[in-house]
């Protein structure tokens, strides 16, 4: 009793989101790797129809692709891309998934991916000297204690 | 098919269980693609199999989900590997018909059935290291 009650706790904490029609979910490997979409429709237990109106577009996913965000939105099962479109626009999925931590991430390994070595060489120069900076007022205030 | 070749070869396989002829009498005039009407439209496929297993000759009635009659039958050849150990040479794929979400006879398919239907995944695991362990 109090077992399953425990583990049933542990799984709710672990969810974020669940795969639902509407659900907007973030590509994280294949092709559109970065791009968004929303489910539309459930193939099976492992695929989904996702829709990226001006992105991907229509196409079917592996869950294993995908991962979920924490923006849902209203639409009918298996609807048009129109309609999926407009109700992203009414719901201002744009913003919203700019501001999920998932977007940001992908984002900034993106950019540093596609740093020239002079950048890199002048980001290694900020560290060293910020880390100097710290390193030594911890000393300082650990001598002062 | 997975290629024009062995398009034509089942081809004069099943023809020539159906007439009499053979690929030295015959000629093939024309090799379309078939292409897919919907492809963004999830159906449900009935499929009819004959298989032969080790010990005899079977029928069986197969459903699955996808968006294309190929999808749905490269997993029927895939599902046939995995349960009854049914290579694709052993495999006659008798007939396959799209069938409306009422007249589904499988579990599996119906409960996909469902309009409100959602889940959660409270396990995820993800393989994020590609690189094979041992060379």
């Amino acid at each position: 009793g109090d077992l399953v009650q425990s583990k049933k706790q542990w799984y709710q904490r672990r969810v974020r989101g669940y795969i639902e029609i509407g659900r907007v979910c973030f590509i994280r490997l294949g092709d559109d790797i970065g791009k968004s979409g929303v489910i539309v429709d459930l193939v099976d237990q492992k695929h989904l129809l996702v829709d990226g109106p001006d992105g991907i577009g229509r196409k079917v996913l592996r869950l294993n692709q995908v991962a979920l965000t924490d923006i849902k939105i209203n639409i009918p099962r298996g609807c048009k891309t129109k309609t999926v479109r407009t109700a992203m626009a009414k719901e201002g999925v744009e913003a919203k998934l700019a501001a999920t931590s998932l977007v940001k991430k992908f984002a900034a390994k993106n950019a540093k991916a596609q740093l020239g070595d002079f950048a890199r060489f002048k980001n290694r120069v900020a560290k060293t000297a910020s880390n100097r900076k710290i390193r030594s007022t911890v000393r300082k205030l650990k001598k002062s204690s | 098919a997975p290629d024009e070749i062995v398009a034509k070869s089942r081809f004069w396989y099943f023809l020539r269980q159906l007439k009499k002829v053979r690929k030295v009498n015959g000629e093939i005039l024309r090799m379309t693609l078939v292409s897919n009407s919907s492809p963004t439209k999830i159906k449900n496929f009935g499929i009819w199999v004959r298989y032969d297993s080790r010990s005899g000759s079977h029928n069986m009635y197969r459903e699955y989900r996808d968006v294309s009659t190929t999808g749905a039958v490269t997993q029927c050849y895939r599902d046939m590997a995995a349960r009854h150990r049914a290579r694709a040479h052993s495999i006659q794929i008798m007939k396959v018909e799209e069938v409306k979400a009422g007249d589904c006879k499988r579990p599996i398919i119906k409960q996909m059935h469902n309009s409100t239907l959602k889940f959660p995944l409270p396990h995820r695991i993800h393989k994020y290291n590609k690189k094979t362990i041992f060379v």
